[in-house]
């Protein structure tokens, strides 16, 4: 659906966008993640055809996203920080966007689903933030589009609007829509995307599935467990294990292994050690960029 | 069609709900004139030429009717859907640049006309307004007039960096043009610096050419207004083409 070579955005001597290159199928959810600044919004743009290329190639349909007007036949968009006229009703707001296709999807419908249909004779300005999104989500469909671009969409919502809005770009994803979405919130993009791509500095860090990035980055989990006669020494012959450390009666066992939550606890059943409050981590997105940058990304928002 | 008809159906609504911007042009030169003309009546005096003081000041609130909708009413409408990236959001769907900036000019337009019937009726009701000039004459004065003050607003739009600018701009505009260009009060009743000074203020010629076929003067007494309005028009909406930014 989308097919991006070597795209390369620039503003004067800052090259926001450095030569990346990606693609997104039909059906999927991809997103772009990475930290303000990363270049996540010139990328997605620049598909938009709202910011100028300036290298590479990228098309989205088939289409040179410089052709704005076939291109916005096909896409709907919810654009970053982006509002709508301050006195105009959800209606009215509805109604005019309708009027820019030729097909418009019946935002009746769509105000149901989103459950603002009451809100229909309300001002847009005088929304939550969350329905305020919603509409902006709403607007995009009205297009009745095949990929639905969507920038930073929950940045700003309370946590249970943004649960509410993941559960509906995932029923849209379901009935068949493409969806490319860029988010700086590392749980969503594991929650949400069945691919993704890291973006650090203007450019591509890592790409693919979550598990797979994990994979990749052979990141250990930690299995920690408090014990009140441990054996330190024994502990060590556990196979798989790398790395053990104590804090007040507390172990973590840092190792790699398909099975190696099973292997411990065979191993100290076995050795007789005792212990409680066993719990397994497992590397998550948030330690691949941890891994790949040397940074926490929660540490830089 | 269809878009640019919604877009000024919308964009109508939008600036009617927009109080400041209805009360300067619908309601304050219906109120200074039934002010004025309470005060001097609209019986002809030699002041003006034997004309009545209704008559001669209706010409010049349409000229502060026109200097509203262009001066504020236009920036700052553009210059909120910048800031608030309305018009980029526009620019995300298949309508022309066109229909996301013509509807803008069109409404803003037709907002002047309202303005001027309100003005008019009340001139007609309350003081037997007279008209006494060539009606096409008048027409083609009063669409240079209104190009040319909408070409200075579009400019505003475009040099200004955000809505604040605009706004800021526009008032520091509007008030002192209405008062050196004989808009709001005569300038016959103005010092001769303030007369020199009205000079280089473009609404001057908009109440000079208003007021000039409203009292039945043909367009040919005007050639140099026509010329600097004309000139006027075509560098603002030249330099604003160029230079406005959509974000």
């Amino acid at each position: 659906m989308i097919k991006v070579t070597n795209l390369t955005v620039k503003y004067k001597d800052l090259v926001a966008v450095d030569s990346i290159s990606f693609e997104v199928k039909k059906g999927e959810i991809f997103g772009i993640i990475g930290p303000n600044g990363a270049g996540k919004t010139s990328a997605i743009e620049c598909l938009e055809g709202l910011k100028k290329s300036s290298g590479g190639e990228a098309s989205v349909m088939g289409i040179n996203p410089a052709n704005r007007r076939e291109l916005y036949e096909y896409i709907g968009v919810q654009l970053q920080e982006a509002s709508f006229p301050d006195s105009i009703k959800v209606k009215e707001l509805c109604k005019l966007f309708s009027s820019f296709y030729k097909n418009p999807a019946d935002y009746n419908a769509l105000l149901e689903r989103f459950n603002l249909a009451d809100k229909k004779n309300a001002y847009v300005k005088k929304l939550s933030g969350g329905q305020r999104q919603k509409i902006s989500v709403v607007v995009a469909l009205i297009a009745n589009p095949q990929i639905i671009f969507l920038d930073e969409l929950t940045t700003g919502l309370d946590p249970q609007a943004r649960i509410d809005m993941w559960e509906l770009i995932k029923s849209l994803r379901d009935e068949g829509k493409t969806i490319l979405m860029t988010t700086h919130f590392m749980e969503e993009a594991e929650y949400l995307c069945d691919r993704v791509c890291l973006m650090v500095k203007s450019r591509i860090a890592a790409i693919g599935t979550v598990k797979e990035l994990v994979e990749q980055a052979q990141l250990s989990q930690k299995i920690s467990f408090t014990s009140k006669k441990p054996d330190r020494e024994a502990l060590k012959g556990i196979p798989g294990i790398t790395k053990i450390t104590e804090n007040n009666g507390v172990f973590d066992l840092y190792g790699n292994g398909r099975n190696l939550l099973r292997d411990v606890v065979l191993y100290i059943t076995e050795k007789n050690i005792d212990f409680e409050d066993l719990s397994c981590s497992k590397p998550g997105l948030e330690d691949v960029f941890l891994k790949l940058t040397g940074y926490r990304l929660e540490a830089v928002i | 069609m269809k878009a640019f008809l919604a877009m000024s159906v919308t964009e109508f609504r939008l600036s009617i709900r927009n109080f400041v911007y209805m009360f300067f042009a619908f309601v304050f030169p219906p109120m200074m004139l039934l002010l004025f003309g309470a005060i001097y009546g609209n019986d002809p005096t030699p002041f003006y030429n034997g004309h009545g003081a209704v008559d001669v000041l209706t010409p010049a609130y349409i000229g502060m009717i026109l200097a509203v909708s262009g001066i504020m009413g236009l920036p700052m409408q553009l210059a909120e859907y910048r800031q608030h990236k309305v018009l980029k959001r526009f620019k995300a769907t298949p309508i022309s640049t066109g229909t996301i900036m013509i509807p803008h000019f069109v409404v803003n337009s037709v907002l002047c006309i309202i303005g001027t019937f309100i003005l008019m009726i009340v001139g007609k009701l309350v003081f037997n307004l007279h008209f006494s000039g060539n009606i096409f004459y008048f027409i083609v004065a009063y669409v240079l007039s209104m190009t040319s003050i909408f070409s200075i607003g579009f400019l505003i739009a475009a040099i200004a960096p955000n809505n604040r600018a605009a706004s800021a701009i526009a008032y520091l505009i509007y008030f002192p043009m209405l008062f050196l260009s004989g808009a709001m009060m005569p300038l016959q009743l103005m010092p001769k610096a303030i007369v020199t000074l009205s000079r280089f203020i473009p609404l001057t010629y908009c109440v000079e050419i208003l007021q000039g076929t409203w009292m039945g003067d043909p367009l040919s007494a005007f050639g140099k207004a026509i010329i600097v309005l004309a000139v006027i028009a075509v560098v603002c909406t030249g330099v604003s083409i160029k230079i406005f930014r959509w974000e």
